[in-house]
């Protein structure tokens, strides 16, 4: 390994192969209780990874990142109830269209909320985004006869082949690899590197000539594209949809992976994924006091660790390689 | 026509907009100052709540039972929580005025479950509430409950408390100039830590305040944080980041909007503000009376 | 003694002096979980049942009593040598806070990894709805006993849900019954409904408008108002209640936002103006509000202990429960619903001779069981059971610290006499499951 390369891209591609390994193995595990945990963080360690577009590599927070998690799951589920035949089951392409119907619609929302949303930076960003996301949940919430309100859309069993929570793991694993490829490419093209730009000096961009609204709002809508393709997933992973996908508190949850795992680099929400889902699973077996928990993690992070685990790990290591030059531990 | 019930849904309306602007004044404060948007006024609202309840209750068995306890129910839970405020600005929110804004917002939002979580581990899961035993009373032929009086005059004591404070008082000049530039008022030679350190005080015990004052009205449940802090924010965003009078303004402006909008679009009540407050992110994002400089 | 014997003993003690209820029994009850490797070999194959119900969120105040309560039932039921003399229970808790997809995760959880052999959940309609999904595909027992939309099991109806809740047009049904006796006496003519805006508020509003338009056709709605849940200031809906001057209100409000529009409507004086017949008034309201709730008002119940005193299992829950939890113990409905799912649960094993869920459902379908309310059946297309509900008057008793309803003017109205729809419609309503 060349001394720069490090510098250059961090832990991202060791970390993710070692976690595409273990990914691929976790079906050896007995029964099927791992899989099916692996899948759910999957699925919401991609939601994560879109969230950290915005926030990692654009600098931006936003609270209403739920609502294209949501709105690309709701739009799934619907064609997939359309598509479902009078016995209840789905057919192998009907199941693959009702999936694809996610990100376009998540897409157009994005289109729409961050038409708005990038005209302002911090916190206006963070509130606008915030009452957009809101105001979508409402919407789902109340339009009882298109969404079904809050009974949500039950009934979305994939086809015999996905009923098979291996099989279905696998095609989500698939999936989210393609999807982090996909990511890491868009990161690491001159595009990306506009993004870091708008993160760290908005208004030097402006002045080199970059069309910084637009830009920002090309990026809104990939996330908002990604997040949609997570949600597309989770509806057939949980059986159904509830309109509780689109609220600020399942926004905090991308936020909370994000920052445990680490904002600077593109699987650090991955590995956040990892670490909160297991981390809640054993906790809420032994205690109801989870917010508590999480809480105070969260807390600690920020104050003491606001690289999350994989700015720390590159910290040491960086540390160990004696003046390496220091490159920080939110580079990516 | 009857002009009682159009009366009477303006009253509503006030009561309404007086309730939200105690919920919102220390948040904006806190905002105003320190540009810390503190996610956990809501909860930290809550917590008083249930602290007014407890003082309360144990005063009634002390000395049997009586509404006037409600006062010094509502002076100790208010002083505790700007104890409380002033040690959380110590120990926690100082340690990020150096980073980024997600981080700050992260903090708060984390001290959204923790806080929540530890009244549901001191008071339980059961809903607390009091009874002060309030006649309701006969106007424009209808009843109504007179403790709304105590609360629109509280709202008004607090805002004219707080006009006073900011603008004839100069510890209130030196934190308005705090806002502005707080360099410059440190290299004055006055010690911004302290300042803000009062400041978060100020605000939580604001929050305290209104938590004891609200606690005849509402029951205190879990959860009622997560409810209410979107109206706060909203509200400080109408009306302005920063700007006190701004938060007095966008309270009765939600508030009778709201009232209204009940007789005659019951559905779409809250709805209508969320897409206020898009429209003045969108339009004016410095709220109504925010200035441009804060933007 | 045997050593499970000993840990039972040990926590109802811990339950008896600590405060802090449900935190013990949380955490014993995840102990707990670890002690089947602890378990003498001379047990049979021990039984598990998943509970799950929310101790976060909306329903936390509701199920507080019942997530502390089944580990006693329990209990005693394993004294009696458990499930068939000889399968000792298990009870694995987990909290659903309230949401549909934390219940959809936290269902699959105790099916794949506590292999629970049968779940009891939960408190929410859309959480159970999301949990239906799940206890469909693996074939796992489910015993509903409060969460209580008729969608429940009419329209996304699995052989494996059986229900001991009335359900929301039982429910509506018993409250039309009621008003309609008190509007034909009153000579009403109007009205103003309040609801909480979403499926549940709709749904009840919907059967009782419909309801009441049917058999007195002459009271109509004059306006209906819709809150956000979660609602803090109900004074501008009191206000405008007021300037419509109604004969009466309906409110389809359940929850916090019950109580919180209980205590500013009566403080405001709404009732003494305006008559509120049916609201959701359960005992765990009455006990906790006992100092606020405005009395005379009419209230609608699920399962009431002071409806059947004289019911032998009834006098068994209440004695079991004072003992465990102290004078003021008194189980409140959705104690006493699910206490009775686990004397189903007992029942339907006994009849079927074995713990297999296929063998349970076969012998628990149409069947009749002995509950706190009498011996009840199970309507045959839904998985329904025939139980009544309660509409009546608050009113201060001499037995007990607390309101109860007036026995002289409580109504009770038979599950039967109000299961709408017919049998027929029902099997057309029912969605195919692949």
């Amino acid at each position: 390994m060349q001394p720069g390369w490090l510098a250059r891209h961090g832990l991202t591609v060791p970390v993710a192969i070692l976690m595409l390994v273990l990914f691929l193995l976790v079906p050896l595990l007995p029964g099927e209780y791992w899989t099916q945990v692996a899948t759910e963080i999957l699925i919401l360690g991609l939601f994560a990874m879109s969230f950290n577009l915005l926030y990692g590599y654009m600098g931006q927070i936003s609270f209403g990142h739920a609502a294209f998690f949501g709105v690309g799951a709701y739009a799934s589920a619907m064609l997939f109830t359309r598509l479902k035949t009078a016995g209840g089951e789905i057919g192998m392409l009907d199941f693959f269209l009702s999936l694809a119907a996610g990100p376009p619609v998540a897409a157009v929302a994005a289109l729409i909320v961050g038409f708005f949303c990038v005209r302002l930076t911090g916190i206006y960003f963070a509130m606008l985004s915030l009452a957009f996301g809101e105001l979508l949940f409402y919407i789902v919430f109340s339009w009882y006869s298109f969404t079904k309100g809050d009974d949500g859309i039950q009934g979305l069993l994939p086809p015999s082949f996905f009923q098979d929570a291996v099989n279905f793991y696998y095609l989500t694993l698939a999936i989210v690899t393609l999807a982090l490829l996909a990511m890491w490419r868009i990161t690491e093209s001159p595009f990306g590197y506009i993004m870091r730009t708008l993160r760290d000096n908005q208004r030097r961009a402006a002045f080199l000539g970059i069309n910084v609204r637009l830009h920002m709002l090309i990026n809104f809508v990939i996330a908002g594209s990604f997040a949609g393709l997570a949600g597309a997933l989770w509806g057939p992973f949980s059986r159904s949809v509830n309109p509780g996908l689109l609220g600020w508190q399942e926004s905090g949850i991308a936020v909370f992976m994000t920052l445990i795992g680490g904002a600077g680099s593109i699987v650090g929400p991955l590995l956040g994924s990892v670490i909160y889902t297991m981390l809640q699973a054993v906790v809420k077996m032994y205690t109801v006091y989870w917010p508590l928990t999480i809480g105070t993690i969260i807390l600690l992070i920020v104050l003491f660790l606001p690289g999350g685990v994989l700015g720390l790990v590159e910290k040491r290591i960086k540390a160990r390689r004696s003046g390496d030059g220091d490159a920080g531990s939110r580079e990516a | 026509m009857d002009i009682g019930p159009y009366v009477l849904q303006l009253f509503s309306g006030l009561s309404r907009a007086m309730v939200l602007f105690l919920l919102s004044a220390g948040l904006s404060l806190i905002f105003g100052v320190m540009n810390i948007l503190n996610f956990a006024h809501a909860t930290l609202w809550l917590l008083s709540g249930y602290i007014t309840f407890s003082i309360f209750t144990f005063l009634s068995e002390q000395l049997g039972a009586s509404p006037w306890l409600l006062l010094p129910a509502i002076v100790g839970a208010t002083a505790l929580m700007a104890l409380i405020g002033f040690a959380l600005e110590r120990f926690l929110i100082r340690r990020t005025y150096e980073r980024d804004l997600p981080e700050q917002l992260l903090l708060t939002f984390a001290l959204v479950l923790i806080i929540g979580d530890l009244i549901k581990l001191v008071w339980g899961v059961e809903n607390r509430r009091i009874n002060l035993g309030v006649q309701p009373v006969e106007m424009f032929d209808t009843l109504i409950n007179p403790y709304h009086f105590v609360i629109v005059g509280s709202g008004v004591a607090v805002a004219a408390g707080l006009w006073f404070f900011l603008h004839r008082t100069r510890l209130g000049k030196i934190v308005r100039a705090a806002v502005y530039n707080r360099n410059m008022v440190s290299a004055l030679g006055i010690p911004i830590p302290l300042i803000y350190g009062l400041v978060f005080a100020a605000g939580v015990g604001l929050a305290g305040l209104a938590g004891g004052v609200f606690l005849p009205l509402l029951p205190m449940a879990l959860g009622v944080d997560h409810d209410v802090i979107v109206q706060c924010f909203a509200v400080v965003v109408i009306g302005g980041f920063g700007s006190m009078l701004g938060t007095f303004v966008a309270s009765i402006i939600v508030g009778v909007v709201y009232a209204f909008s009940i007789l005659f679009w019951p559905d779409g009540a809250l709805a209508m503000i969320f897409l206020i407050v898009i429209v003045v992110l969108i339009w004016r994002p410095w709220g109504l009376f925010g200035t441009e400089l804060r933007f | 003694m045997s050593t499970s014997d000993r840990k039972w003993e040990a926590l109802i003690e811990n339950l008896k002096l600590s405060r802090r209820d449900f935190v013990f029994s949380t955490l014993a009850t995840g102990a707990l979980t670890l002690t089947p490797r602890l378990v003498g070999a001379q047990a049979a194959q021990p039984y598990k049942i998943g509970v799950l119900l929310p101790s976060t969120g909306t329903g936390a105040n509701y199920m507080a009593h019942c997530i502390k309560g089944l580990p006693v039932a329990i209990a005693e039921l394993n004294k009696r040598g458990g499930l068939l003399g000889k399968h000792q229970v298990q009870m694995v808790y987990r909290d659903d806070e309230t949401k549909p997809d934390v219940g959809a995760r936290e269902t699959k959880s105790l099916i794949l990894n506590d292999k629970v052999d049968c779940m009891f959940a939960t408190y929410s309609s859309a959480v159970a709805l999301a949990v239906q999904e799940i206890i469909h595909e693996h074939k796992v027992l489910h015993f509903a006993a409060t969460s209580n939309s008729s969608k429940i099991t009419q329209d996304n109806y699995s052989p494996y849900t059986y229900q001991f809740c009335p359900d929301s047009n039982m429910q509506s049904g018993a409250v039309v019954v009621a008003v309609s006796r008190m509007a034909t006496k009153n000579k009403w003519k109007s009205y103003v409904s309040l609801g909480q805006d979403y499926e549940w508020g709709r749904d009840t509003h919907k059967g009782f408008t419909t309801g009441l338009a049917k058999i007195n056709p002459e009271v109509k709605e004059a306006r209906q108002m819709w809150f956000k849940l979660g609602e803090t200031d109900f004074n501008s809906y009191i206000t405008a209640i007021m300037a419509a001057k109604p004969d009466f209100m309906f409110g389809a409000i359940a929850g916090k936002d019950a109580e919180t529009f209980m205590q500013q409507a009566s403080q405001m004086g709404l009732f003494k103006r305006v008559p509120f017949p049916g609201g959701l008034i359960a005992v765990n309201d009455l006990k906790a509000q006992r100092k606020t709730l405005p009395r005379g008002i009419i209230g609608l119940a699920r399962c009431p202990f002071f409806a059947h005193l004289k019911e032998p299992i009834m006098q068994a829950y209440i004695k079991r429960d004072r003992a465990a939890f102290g004078a003021d113990g008194y189980p409140d409905d959705w104690a006493c619903m699910y206490y009775d799912a686990l004397g189903g649960l007992e029942q339907g094993a006994k009849k079927a001779g074995s713990t297999s869920t296929e063998a349970i459902v076969k012998a628990l379908k149409g069947a009749s069981i002995d509950t706190c309310r009498g011996k009840r059946t199970f309507r045959d297309c839904s998985n329904q059971l025939n139980v009544p509900s309660y509409v009546g008057e608050v009113w201060d008793s001499p037995d007990y610290p607390f309101p109860i309803y007036k026995p002289e003017t409580m109504i009770q109205v038979e599950g039967n006499e109000v299961w709408t729809p017919t049998c027929e419609d029902v099997e057309k309503l029912k969605k195919k499951r692949a």
